[in-house]
């Protein structure tokens, strides 16, 4: 049983030993309560950010600027029991700026400045603008890191954790390199296969964020991923909405479970080790005390794919209900 | 006078054949074996819990397997000598991917240029595709419904083949004409995709006009081509039908000539010779004289496609049309409705909620992709949701569900896409029928697979747990009586 008082989490306990307050409503639910998921590099509410290939470094930008939270792709998201979304800057920018946390319903923004996204992988390289080489890439980086500024500097100085955009395991020694340089502390995005590496990943400290996996997923994905639950690496799911469908975000964590991945690493990549990743468990990610009240109801067990949202609820308000069947 | 042929080859003729063959057997008897996948043994299967038959459960049975055929299940079975033990807490019939991308050659599958009379299983191919076959046996599923031209607007008669890798085509082929397919208003197949290159002020310009779809003019053609091509299969037939019957008429006319002549033999033969003298007499060139009965019947000039269409027609085939939005669909079901003996077939069928009334009361099924379409996704999906299984399975729609048949590798996520289906509200029974006995039934190939019952082939998995769980995890799957799964890899 929880109490939830203001949108926050005050209590949380067996039914015996949760003190109710005596004018609060109740709600029975004869089924699973579970923390929001929270997924992981999207782009919902600010597709159009995608677009802008103009500049390699946009170090100053904040994607929170760009979102719109009354999107119908933001809805869609809750309606599978997605309370918290890290909206990422283009993966096609060196340096794109700062990813943001944002809530599925009721405008909320729970950070502006999550992370900063730093490209690795071919897609931040083009023909047409500088840098046009991975060599060319790193050496730029290397460059605004020398005297950083703004988000930059934050990420320096240990303030704020880079996101790195990589896709190859080569991708993923240059980052971990590179992180290595600077000091910097953060996660590899798009790391589909960084379990490849798994032991380089687990000694770099960084966190890893999966692609988003849909049906037919490349078992070589699917068995890294697994490679990196047993390494013990901390990893959340992304989630490449509005293009992928937002109950992908489930099925990818039951794609590596039938791989082999413990359930229960599933569950917390879907929760809270993905709060941790994006910073913000402090305020997501769990049923802790104090933690804002961002649940979801559901029809059995939420690692099983045939139970259902029955409801969500997001600081406190229910934003989602499933019609009666 | 033309006489249907009679003779049939001498007794001896077959005699000298087989002692001609019998020499050459024995030479390649001799000759050193290849290696093949695992031959068919007998193999004795237990489980904590049989499921027979959707419906039908036998706790603490045993499955007989031999040479690749069920051949008994019960409660009492003893173990035979020799025969290959396995067990395990469930055991069912192998699941069927009714609209499959698996099986057959990519570039077959593509196809633009298939027609009713390409067969997919000329394209199949057990060796295409090796690792994505594992991974699918691996989730369960034994068997998919296949075509070539996935896509095109006649693709043409699609099989039911076997997942397991490396068998050999009798193995491999359930049934070779499974249905006819065609589609409907595809993007895939639009005219206005990709760029457009114009000259303005003396400079190419390059246009790209992307992917909107078809154009509701491309798409009504679509409708009377494909409506138009049914009807025209039934004209064949009806036209076959006609000449049979002359045939039959022509056939007894000629007895009844034959006896006539036989009877007055003598006195036509008189006839004959005087006329013949006559004619000589008088210069003049001897005619026979003419029978009616000489003109024989002509069949339909044979066409191929045609055939294929006839049997659509006659209900011999099913015909599946892949179709998606409300006025295609109901363009169809209007197009069609004379046609009672058709079998149709709806694929993918998004906006076909509804017209469910009407598909419940001329009883066409649907198979659905219980897919998860992005933003971006062809426009004709985007009210093919996860809840459409369960609204039209609620209306009384026969439902099944398959992968899409446009990546081979969806087939291995089928189970899990089912899950997802189950969990928006598709009933968990049917879920099952529908992926084992009810697909079978589909393809009339319930005599062969989809139960396990005795006589049927051994298609089967080993689970440690329920069926359509994460818990229910593929432990052995057998395939036409051979283990082509174990939980070593």
């Amino acid at each position: 049983m929880i109490v939830v008082e203001d949108g926050k989490i005050v209590r949380v306990g067996a039914e015996k030993d949760v003190e109710v307050p005596a004018d609060a409503g109740r709600i029975d639910h004869k089924g699973w309560l579970s923390a929001g998921l929270i997924a992981l590099h999207g782009y919902s509410g600010a597709n159009g950010e995608l677009r802008d290939t103009t500049r390699a470094a946009l170090p100053e930008a904040r994607v929170a600027w760009a979102f719109d939270a009354s999107s119908p792709d933001v809805a869609d998201l809750a309606r599978q029991g997605i309370t918290s979304l890290v909206l990422t800057p283009s993966p096609q920018s060196l340096a794109g700026g700062a990813s943001a946390v944002v809530k599925t319903a009721g405008r909320s923004i729970v950070t502006r400045e999550a992370q900063v996204c730093l490209g690795f992988s071919s897609q931040n390289l083009s023909f047409n603008r500088f840098p046009t080489s991975h060599t060319g890439g790193i050496a730029e980086l290397d460059r605004l890191f020398e005297k950083p500024v703004g988000t930059l500097e934050k990420c320096k100085q240990g303030d704020l954790p880079a996101l790195f955009e990589v896709s190859t395991p080569s991708d993923v020694l240059r980052a971990i390199d590179f992180a290595k340089r600077h000091k910097l502390k953060g996660a590899l995005a798009g790391a589909g296969w960084a379990g490849e590496v798994a032991t380089a990943v687990k000694n770099s400290g960084l966190a890893v964020v999966t692609p988003t996996l849909t049906p037919g997923e490349d078992r070589r994905t699917l068995r890294a991923i697994v490679a990196l639950g047993a390494a013990d690496v901390p990893f959340g799911f992304g989630l490449e909405a509005p293009a992928s469908h937002a109950a992908t975000l489930r099925l990818s964590a039951a794609l590596c479970v039938r791989e082999g991945l413990a359930r229960d690493k599933a569950w917390r990549a879907l929760t809270s080790e993905a709060a941790r990743i994006a910073g913000v468990e402090k305020r997501v990610g769990s049923i802790e005390q104090g933690l804002d009240a961002d649940f979801v109801l559901w029809s059995g067990d939420p690692t099983e794919l045939s139970s259902a949202v029955s409801a969500v609820y997001v600081d406190g308000k229910r934003v989602y209900a499933a019609e009666e069947r | 006078m033309r006489l249907p042929p009679r003779g049939t080859t001498a007794p001896w003729t077959r005699w000298m054949l087989v002692l001609l063959c019998a020499p050459l057997a024995a030479a390649q008897g001799s000759a050193p074996t290849e290696t093949k996948p695992e031959a068919p043994t007998t193999l004795f299967l237990r489980g904590e819990k049989v499921i027979v038959r959707p419906g039908r459960v036998l706790e603490n049975a045993a499955v007989l397997v031999t040479n690749g055929k069920i051949t008994a299940v019960g409660t009492d079975l003893v173990k035979p000598d020799g025969a290959r033990e396995l067990s395990a807490k469930v055991l069912c019939a192998g699941f069927i991917d009714p609209w499959s991308a698996l099986g057959i050659s990519g570039d077959a599958l593509r196809d633009a240029g298939t027609a009713p009379s390409t067969r997919a299983v000329d394209a199949a191919d057990a060796f295409a595709d090796e690792h994505v076959r594992r991974e699918a046996l691996r989730a369960g599923v034994t068997s998919v419904r296949v075509q070539a031209g996935t896509t095109a607007r006649v693709s043409g008669v699609g099989a039911l083949l076997r997942v397991a890798p490396g068998l050999p085509m009798e193995a491999m082929v359930i049934e070779a004409d499974a249905a006819l397919g065609m589609s409907i208003g595809l993007s895939a197949n639009a005219s206005n995709q990709g760029p457009t290159f114009e000259v303005v002020d003396g400079q190419v310009i390059q246009r790209d006009r992307g992917s909107r779809g078809m154009d509701p003019f491309d798409r009504i053609a679509d409708v009377d081509r494909v409506t138009s091509t049914i009807e025209g299969g039934r004209n064949y037939l009806v036209s076959k039908n006609e000449y049979r019957h002359e045939l039959e008429e022509w056939q007894k006319k000629i007895a009844e000539k034959e006896t006539e002549l036989d009877k007055e033999f003598k006195k036509a033969k008189k006839d004959r010779e005087k006329e013949e003298k006559d004619a000589k007499e008088k210069g003049k060139k001897f005619e026979e004289k003419k029978y009616k009965e000489d003109k024989k019947p002509q069949p339909p000039r044979f066409d191929e496609d045609s055939e294929a269409l006839a049997q659509v027609a006659n209900g011999d085939l099913p015909l599946t049309v892949q179709v998606h939005r409300f006025a295609e669909l109901h363009g169809l079901l209007a197009g069609t409705e004379k046609q009672d003996r058709l079998r149709l077939v709806l694929v993918g069928a998004s906006e076909s909620i509804p017209l469910a009334t009407r598909l419940v009361e001329r009883q066409i099924p649907v198979i659905l992709a219980p897919a998860l379409n992005g933003r971006g996704a062809p426009d004709e999906l985007e009210a093919a949701d996860l809840s459409l299984p369960a609204r039209l399975s609620r209306a009384g729609v026969t439902v099944f569900l398959g992968s899409g048949g446009v990546d081979p590798a969806a087939t291995r996520d089928l189970p899990l896409l089912v899950q997802m289906a189950i969990g928006n509200g598709f009933d968990r029974d049917q879920a099952f029928d529908a992926l084992t006995l009810g697909a079978a039934r589909l393809f009339d190939a319930e005599d062969r697979v989809g139960s396990i019952e005795r006589g049927k082939d051994a298609d089967l998995l080993l689970l440690d747990g329920e069926p359509l769980s994460s818990a229910g995890r593929v432990q052995y799957v057998i395939s036409a009586g051979r283990i082509v799964v174990t939980p070593e890899g």
